[in-house]
C-alpha cells in the first residue's frame, strides 16, 4: 500500500520534471526575468523612504507613534501640516504621507481607528516600498489592539527592510508567476490525458481517478515548492535578496497559491475538450494575469479603470502576500485578506470541478 | 437455402451460467441510439472468444462494459463469479485490458510505464520479464511514442498482462498491423491460452477470427446475430464452396438456384454468390448454363466458404464495406 502510493507520487513527479515546456515557462522564465531585472536595475534607489507624518491628534499616543516611526532605520520622517506634506508629496519630496486624524487615539481604544495614507505613485518601487511600510505599521497597531490594548508600538522588524531595490520587488513577483505557470497547466495535462485516452486505460485498472488526481496535485505542489526554493536561493545568492518573513508562513502562502491555481486549472479542464483549446485558454488567462497581476509592475498605481480587473486576479493577491512576507516580514494579519480571496477562488473552482469535471 | 434462424440457432443453445465470463443482457444507449442491445454470452476458461463485426457494431462498447470502463444501462457481466457493477475493483484486479488504441504517458520509458502499472495491482509480474516476453527487451529505455505500430501493440499487451490476469480483453489487437506483426501477436495470444487465460477479443478480420477463436459471436447493429465455432457457423451455410461471379442481366436467379448442388444464391445487380454442396458439378452446370444461354460469365472466383460468407448471408452486407 505504502509503496503503491510512493510509486504513484514518484511517477507523477518524474513526469512533471520531464515536461521541458513546463519547466521552461515556470522556472526558466522566472529566472531569466529575475536576472534581467536584477542586473539592469542593480543600482536603483538605495535611499530611505521619505515619509511625511501629519499629527492632527496631538495626544501622547500619536506622539509615541511618530517617535516609533522616527526610530526606523528605513524611514526618513518629516512632520508638518496636512497641506504642507501633501504639497511636498506632489512635488516629489515625499514617497508617502500618513495622516493621523483628530480623535485617532480615542478611536484606537474604542476600535475603528483610521490612518489616511497618500502615496507618490509615479515611482512603482518607492510607492510599493511606502505602501508595504505603512501597511506593516498599521498591522503592528492592529495586532496590538486586538491582543492587548495599550500604547501603540510599531513593530521594528516589520519596517526594518527599507531599501527596496528593483530585484527585491521583482523576486516575489517572479515567484508568483512561476507558481501560476507551473500549476494552471494542470488543466492542459488532464485534457490531454482524457483526449489521448490515457484516462480510459487507467479506468480499466483498479486505480481510482481521485488517487491519480491527488497524486498529481501533490506532485505539482512539491514541484512548486522546489522551484520556488531554487528561485529564492538564486535571488539570495546572486542579488543578496533577504527574506524577512517567516519561512513557514512563506511556504504556506506558496502552498495556498499553488492549490488555488491548481483548482482553477482543474476548473478549466472541466469545460474544455481539446488540449489545443485548453492551451489557448491557458495563455489567454496567464498572459493578462502575468502583467496585471503585478508580477513585473506595481499594479496599485495602474489606472483606476483597470483596478477592478486587477483585484479580481488571484495572482494579484498571491504576489501581494509574497511581497508582504518576503520583503516586509509581515505576519498573518497583513496577508489574511488576500489569502481569503485566494481560498475563495479555490473553493469556487472546486465547486465547478465537482459539478462539471469528467475523467473519461 | 438455410434460414437466418438456423444460422443463428446457436444463440438459443448457449449455456447461461458456469462460464468464466458471462455477459448478461448488456444494454448501452447514447442519445436515443441503442449501441448495444441485449447482448448475452458465456465464455469458458482458457477459451479464445471473438466478437466479429463491422465498425459500429457495438463490439468495443460491449467489451468496455465487461471491463468496467463503461456502466451498462441494463444488464451486467460476471467474471469468475464477480459482478463487474458491484465488485468493479475486484474484477479489474483479475482482468487485463488492451484498448483499441492504447495511449500512454509520453514522459515515461517502457520500463517505468510497466512499473507504474504493476504498482496498481496487489500482485504483479516482473516488468523486465514481461517486456522480453513481448520481444521489447531492447526498448526498455524508449518512450511509447518512439515505437512502431506493432511494438506499441505488444507494449499494450505487456501492460494488459502485468497483473497476470485470468481474463484478457483485446480490442482489435492487430488493426493496421503488417502481416508479420499480426503473426507475432497471434502466436503470443495462442501461447496465453495454453497458460489457461481466458481471452475475449474483437476483430473485423475474418481470418483472424477463424485462425484464433474457439468460438465467434457475429455482431451487427448492437446485437449478436450468430454464435458458434467458426467451423460450425460456416458449416451451417450447408456449402462446400462459394462461387462468386458476374452474369449479365438476362440471367435468372431462380434458374441458377435450380442448378446441380446449389444450396443458396445471393444476387446484387449482376453479381451472384452461389453456395454449393458439390463444387465441381455446380461449376460445370453454371458454365453450361452461361454457354447455352449465351450469357457472358466474368470475374469467376471459387473459394471455401468463410465467415465473410456467413456475415453476408446473415446481413446482406459485406463485413468490410469500408
Amino acid at each position: 500500500m505504502r509503496t503503491r502510493i510512493m510509486t504513484l507520487l514518484r511517477t507523477n513527479f518524474i513526469m512533471l520534471t520531464r515536461q521541458r515546456e513546463l519547466i521552461l515557462t515556470s522556472l526558466g522564465l522566472a529566472i531569466v526575468s529575475m536576472l534581467v531585472f536584477g542586473f539592469l536595475f542593480s543600482s536603483n534607489s538605495a535611499s530611505k523612504t521619505r515619509l511625511g507624518v501629519v499629527d492632527q491628534d496631538h495626544t501622547p499616543v500619536s506622539a509615541q507613534l511618530v517617535s516609533q516611526l522616527q526610530k526606523s532605520d528605513a524611514l526618513q520622517v518629516f512632520s508638518g501640516s496636512s497641506d504642507e506634506e501633501q504639497q511636498a508629496l506632489r512635488d516629489g519630496q515625499r514617497d508617502a504621507v500618513v495622516v493621523m486624524p483628530a480623535g485617532f487615539s480615542q478611536q484606537l481604544v474604542q476600535g475603528g481607528a483610521r490612518l489616511q495614507v497618500y502615496y507618490d505613485q509615479s515611482n512603482p518601487v518607492t510607492a510599493t516600498s511606502a505602501q508595504l511600510t505603512v501597511k506593516a505599521i498599521v498591522d503592528g497597531i492592529n495586532s496590538k489592539i486586538m491582543h492587548q490594548p495599550g500604547p501603540v508600538i510599531v513593530d521594528q522588524q516589520a519596517v526594518a527592510a527599507k531599501n527596496l531595490r528593483e530585484i527585491d520587488f521583482i523576486t516575489p513577483g517572479m515567484l508568483g508567476m512561476l507558481l501560476m505557470w507551473a500549476n494552471l497547466a494542470v488543466g492542459i495535462q488532464l485534457v490531454n490525458w482524457r483526449e489521448t485516452g490515457i484516462t480510459r486505460r487507467l479506468a480499466a485498472t483498479p486505480l481510482k481517478p481521485i488517487s491519480m488526481i491527488s497524486a498529481q496535485v501533490v506532485a505539482r505542489l512539491a514541484l512548486s515548492l522546489l522551484q520556488g526554493a531554487l528561485l529564492l536561493a538564486l535571488a539570495i545568492w546572486l542579488f543578496n535578496v533577504h527574506i524577512y518573513g517567516n519561512i513557514g508562513l512563506l511556504a504556506l502562502v506558496v502552498t495556498v497559491g499553488a492549490l488555488t491555481l491548481l483548482a482553477i486549472g482543474f476548473a478549466i479542464a472541466s469545460f474544455v475538450k481539446k488540449s489545443e483549446a485548453a492551451n489557448s485558454i491557458l495563455l489567454l488567462i496567464s498572459f493578462p494575469m502575468m502583467f496585471l497581476g503585478g508580477s513585473y509592475f506595481d499594479v496599485n498605481s495602474a489606472p483606476s479603470f483597470i483596478q477592478p480587473l486587477v483585484h479580481a486576479m488571484p495572482l494579484y493577491y498571491l504576489n501581494e502576500a509574497l511581497r508582504q512576507v518576503i520583503y516586509n516580514g509581515a505576519g498573518w494579519s497583513a496577508i489574511q485578506t488576500g489569502m481569503l480571496v485566494m481560498i475563495a477562488w479555490m473553493v469556487a473552482s472546486m465547486l465547478v470541478v465537482w459539478r462539471a469535471f469528467k475523467w473519461l | 437455402m438455410i434460414s437466418k434462424e438456423q444460422l443463428a440457432g446457436a444463440l438459443t443453445t448457449e449455456p447461461v451460467s458456469g462460464g468464466m465470463v458471462e455477459a448478461r443482457g448488456l444494454v448501452k444507449r447514447y442519445a436515443h441510439k441503442t449501441v448495444v442491445n441485449n447482448v448475452s454470452f458465456s465464455v469458458r476458461q482458457a477459451e479464445i472468444f471473438g466478437l466479429l463485426g463491422p465498425n459500429g457494431a457495438g463490439k468495443t462498447t460491449t467489451l468496455e462494459m465487461i471491463e468496467g470502463i463503461r456502466t451498462p444501462d441494463a444488464g451486467t457481466a460476471v467474471l469468475a463469479g464477480l459482478d463487474v457493477r458491484r465488485q468493479k475493483s475486484a474484477v479489474q484486479r483479475i482482468t487485463g485490458v488492451q484498448l483499441q488504441a492504447t495511449s500512454l504517458f509520453p514522459e515515461l520509458t517502457l520500463l517505468e510505464t510497466l512499473q507504474f502499472f504493476a504498482s496498481l495491482y496487489p500482485r504483479s509480474l516482473e516488468p523486465r520479464k514481461l517486456l522480453s516476453d513481448v520481444m521489447l527487451e531492447e526498448k526498455i529505455k524508449a518512450h511509447p511514442q518512439e515505437l512502431s505500430g506493432g511494438q506499441r501493440q505488444r507494449l499494450a499487451l505487456a501492460i494488459a498482462l502485468v497483473n497476470d490476469p485470468q481474463v484478457l480483453f483485446l480490442d482489435e489487437p492487430t488493426a493496421a498491423l503488417d502481416p508479420q506483426s499480426r503473426r507475432m501477436l497471434w502466436d503470443i495470444v495462442l501461447r496465453l491460452r495454453e497458460q489457461g487465460k481466458t481471452i475475449i477479443l474483437t476483430t473485423h478480420y475474418m481470418d483472424e477470427a477463424q485462425m484464433l477463436c474457439d468460438r465467434v459471436a457475429i455482431m451487427d447493429g448492437g446485437q449478436i446475430i450468430a454464435l458458434d465455432t467458426a467451423a460450425g457457423l460456416i458449416g451451417r451455410l450447408g456449402a462446400q464452396a462459394t462461387i462468386d461471379c458476374r452474369l449479365d442481366g438476362s440471367a435468372s436467379k431462380s434458374e441458377i438456384e435450380e442448378l446441380t448442388g446449389v444450396s443458396g444464391t445471393r444476387q446484387t445487380n449482376d453479381r451472384y454468390i452461389v453456395y454449393t454442396e458439390t463444387m465441381q458439378a455446380t461449376l460445370i452446370a453454371l458454365l453450361s448454363y452461361s454457354e447455352a444461354r449465351g450469357i457472358p460469365l466474368t470475374d469467376l472466383q471459387v473459394h471455401t466458404p468463410t465467415l465473410e460468407d456467413v456475415f453476408l448471408e446473415l446481413t446482406g452486407r459485406q463485413l468490410r464495406a469500408e
